[in-house]
């Protein structure tokens, strides 16, 4: 859209955007010959068939005669997939269209006299107006157009990377000499620019690994080919894409050189396509850099291309994982024993890791005791408290907890205590653990424990994976209230 | 060997010209290749108010050409009373065993296959799209039922025509789903004419456009580096039957899309000139050339060319894509105003170019 000015001026402009033509399809209303002349089931007959061959031939070659200026062309099938409708012909855009962020606006710009004499002097100016900046694209001083003559034009072509979401204005200036007056024409021309895509992420941390979950729904008005969806990690973070195996497609499964691979092809209006990642720190080693570490994963890279290969690209903000808490003394559980028997001692493996930068010791180590609301049926076998020695900056050291389980059934070891006897600090670093302590006498349950953080409150959900089950009675009280707990 | 008697079945004898399948065809045939519309729907008229049509088959290719010619002058509403005025294609009446005395020894269906395929085309031009795709499709197991029917009688004459409308019928639908922008529906279809063995380098080729179309460029590259193997392979399968000018041709013209996406637009207008030096009537190459010729601020020689195409080859160039580009050159460079052009828009809307232009350009 064009505001054009008051007054008359010599000099006019015109614009037109240039977006990447397309494909007209139609399908026409065309005949083979042979459907037409006599009925369908004719060949049926080959002393026929070989008849009509001939006369066929005749009429198909009229019809590519290039020579012959005939309609032919759009009665007859020159060939088969003339049916389709779909030449290779390509059609300059019919209307402005939709254009997004992180494409490229591109515009024809032309200039016309069209007063009766020439018009000198000339300075063509073009650019860009959002709310935040202006952009000049096309300024014509450095190298002068000079004049146009009576009915002549001067054209251009400006580029300019969106980059900004909102209303434009072009705006194209003209100042020329007008038999000798100095005028100055500006003309206006408005567009919107629009957002193509949402993307919406979400963020699991399992132990050492984060995942990345990215959904990126297309808000266009066509579909999307999705070129190149990148993550760029932050800092000493590595990512491996994951993608779902075994649901090649056949067409997966072409040699090279054959053609066909299934684009990945958001539809319009909502479409969506997912992706997951996994994230891991790069320089596992260096305790140095776990506790450096910001909680932000990286970027999204995205480039797509809607029309005819019309590349378009957007990064989205830095996203963060779960915030890294700093916690200056870690314990964690390296190993429990498979079995644990009732009144029976066992050893818990425990890792104690300093994440400060200085020596922390030396430690000692207890349960806490029986509360008023929570009774303890494992306690530490032997002397009840364990003496740690120091551990140096960003080093850590393992110990063996001598435990012992009083109650048949899932129990827990709760109030692991670490006291630093130097700065006189008690560290409570280890949530609950659940074992389950069994009778003797029956034979093996293997257990394995599965610890996730969740991410709303970042406890510790712990379940258990239990394979195999012995044969039980059901009059044993202890293991039916477990079954029961179990649920 | 003719029959001497009277009711002579009119259809074993050797067919010399056109007027041995039908009455007075060459002439309809003659009309038909000249865009002559109404006066084919006047002859058809004529013919049958005069009773010159005495047998059925000769009713039915009449109404074959009445049909198309309806279509033809978008009176599709017209076509379809006419086409439903048959009521069932299937019906016995329009088969050769119903009139023995008029076709001894002869069987099968006299209906032109064309009505079929009208008929499933008509609905898409009436506002119903899933109506002509249904027919569409119906039309697609009917026609692989005959082709089964054909090889298990040892028809291979018939089988084969039978699977040259299966063909059709594909290519009609490719055409349908893409219109409507279903670009996955497409490929499938392509597929599976490739994986059938249908290797036809024009199809390829419009594979190729599809995939450009919708951005896989990398794709579309494969799929024309694998026309141009074709041709330096010299294979041209049966399918197609393209001439050597029109095989380099079309291979000049995948290498100048891959130009133009590229934003080369120099090497593009070099592979067109190529195909134009080759064949001045290759139209495409043609409107392809003048635009990328605006893509590098040429645009009186995109006006010149667009015109010097409609002034030598008027009935080649004229299409509506070429028109509507040449308009839009011609309002850039001034030349014509939006407002005079609005009842060439009209005609354009209405495609009915090719009837009132004819050949006057200039």
């Amino acid at each position: 859209m064009s505001t054009t000015p008051q007054g008359i001026h010599s000099l006019a402009f015109r614009v037109m955007r240039l977006c990447n033509p397309s494909f007209p399809v139609d399908p026409p209303f065309r005949v083979d010959p042979a459907d037409l002349f006599f009925g369908e089931d004719m060949f049926d007959d080959p002393l026929l068939a070989s008849n009509l061959s001939p006369l066929l031939s005749t009429h198909l070659s009229k019809s590519t005669d290039s020579s012959d200026m005939s309609f032919a062309d759009r009665y007859l099938l020159h060939h088969p997939s003339d049916a389709m409708g779909f030449s290779g012909l390509l059609l300059l855009p019919q209307s402005f269209g939709a254009i997004y962020l992180g494409e490229t606006f591109c515009s024809y710009i032309s200039i016309n006299n069209s007063s009766s004499f020439e018009v000198k002097d000339i300075i063509i100016k073009a650019e860009i107006q959002t709310e935040r900046e202006r952009i000049l694209l096309l300024d014509t001083t450095k190298s002068p157009v000079g004049s146009i003559r009576a009915g002549g034009h001067y054209h251009f072509i400006v580029e300019h990377d969106v980059k900004e979401l909102g209303a434009y204005t072009m705006v194209c200036t003209a100042l020329y000499n007008d038999g000798g007056e100095r005028k100055y024409l500006p003309q206006f021309f408005k567009f919107v620019v629009a957002n193509p895509l949402s993307v919406r992420t979400k963020v699991r941390t399992v132990k050492e690994t984060t995942y990345l979950e990215a959904c990126i729904e297309n808000q266009t008005k066509s579909n999307l080919y999705v070129d190149q969806v990148e993550f760029e990690p932050a800092p000493h973070w590595s990512v491996t894409i994951l993608k779902a195996d075994g649901l090649l497609h056949p067409a997966d499964s072409l040699t090279a050189g054959e053609i066909v691979k299934p684009p990945i092809l958001v539809r319009s209006g909502g479409g969506i396509h997912n992706y997951l990642y996994q994230i891991k720190l790069s320089s596992s080693g260096s305790e140095q850099v776990k506790s450096k570490r910001s909680n932000i994963l990286g970027k999204l890279q995205i480039t797509w291309r809607t029309n005819l290969g019309e590349p378009g690209r957007l990064q989205t903000q830095q996203i963060l994982g779960i915030p890294w808490s700093c916690q200056e003394m870690e314990l964690q559980v390296l190993e429990i024993p498979s079995l644990i028997n009732l009144d029976s001692p066992f050893s818990l493996h425990l890792k104690l890791t300093n994440h400060t930068e200085r020596e922390m010791g030396p430690f000692e180590v207890w349960l806490t005791q029986n509360s008023a609301n929570e009774e303890k049926f494992v306690m530490i076998n032997g002397l009840q408290t364990m003496v740690v020695s120091q551990v140096e900056a960003f080093g850590s050291t393992d110990f063996y907890l001598n435990l012992i389980a009083t109650k048949l059934g899932v129990q827990r070891i709760s109030g692991i205590m670490v006291f630093d006897t130097i700065e006189k600090r008690t560290f409570d670093p280890l949530p609950d653990v659940e074992i389950e302590s069994n009778n003797e006498a029956k034979s093996k349950i293997i257990a394995n424990l599965a610890c996730v953080w969740s991410v709303q409150r970042r406890s510790f959900d712990i379940f258990y994976i239990t394979c195999g089950w012995p044969p039980f009675s059901s009059d044993d009280p202890e293991l039916c209230h477990y079954l029961l707990r179990r649920g | 060997m003719a029959d001497p008697s009277a009711t002579s079945d009119p259809l074993t004898n050797q067919f010399g010209s056109l007027n041995d399948l039908a009455h007075d065809l060459a002439s309809l045939q003659d009309l038909a290749m000249l865009g002559s519309w109404r006066s084919i729907l006047d002859k058809v008229s004529r013919a049958r108010s005069l009773g010159l049509l005495s047998k059925p088959h000769d009713h039915l290719i009449y109404l074959s050409y009445n049909v198309l010619a309806l279509t033809k002058l978008r009176r599709f509403t017209d076509a379809s009373s006419d086409l439903d005025s048959l009521h069932d294609f299937n019906s016995h009446h329009y088969k050769y065993e119903s009139y023995p005395q008029l076709y001894p020894s002869r069987s099968g269906s006299m209906v032109p296959f064309s009505l079929r395929f009208i008929h499933a085309q008509l609905p898409f031009n009436l506002g119903n799209r899933q109506e002509g795709l249904d027919r569409f499709y119906l039309l697609l197991s009917f026609i692989r039922r005959k082709i089964e029917e054909k090889g298990s009688n040892s028809l291979q004459e018939s089988a084969k025509i039978w699977r040259k409308r299966e063909n059709l019928v594909l290519h009609c639908l490719i055409g349908h789903h893409l219109g409507a922008k279903e670009f996955n529906v497409c490929l499938d279809l392509i597929r599976d004419l490739i994986d059938h063995d249908y290797l036809d380098p024009i199809l390829i080729s419009k594979l190729g456009y599809i995939q450009m179309q919708i951005g896989d460029i990398e794709g579309a590259k494969g799929s024309f580096h694998r026309v141009e193997t074709m041709l330096n392979q010299g294979k041209n399968e049966g399918y197609s039957s393209l001439s050597e000018v029109e095989f380099r041709n079309l291979v000049n013209r995948n290498k100048a899309l891959v130009y133009l996406v590229g934003k080369d637009y120099v090497s593009a207008v070099r592979e067109y000139e190529e195909c134009i030096e080759r064949d001045h009537t290759d139209v495409v190459a043609v409107n392809n050339k003048a635009l990328c010729l605006m893509y590098l601020r040429d645009l009186s020689d995109s006006i010149k060319v667009l015109e010097n195409s409609l002034e030598r080859v008027p009935t080649v160039a004229l299409n509506e894509t070429l028109v509507i580009n040449l308009c839009k050159f011609e309002i850039l460079c001034f030349l014509v105003c939006p407002m005079k052009l609005s009842c060439l828009w009209w005609f354009i809307q209405w495609r009915s170019l090719a009837n009132y232009f004819g050949f006057a350009v200039g």
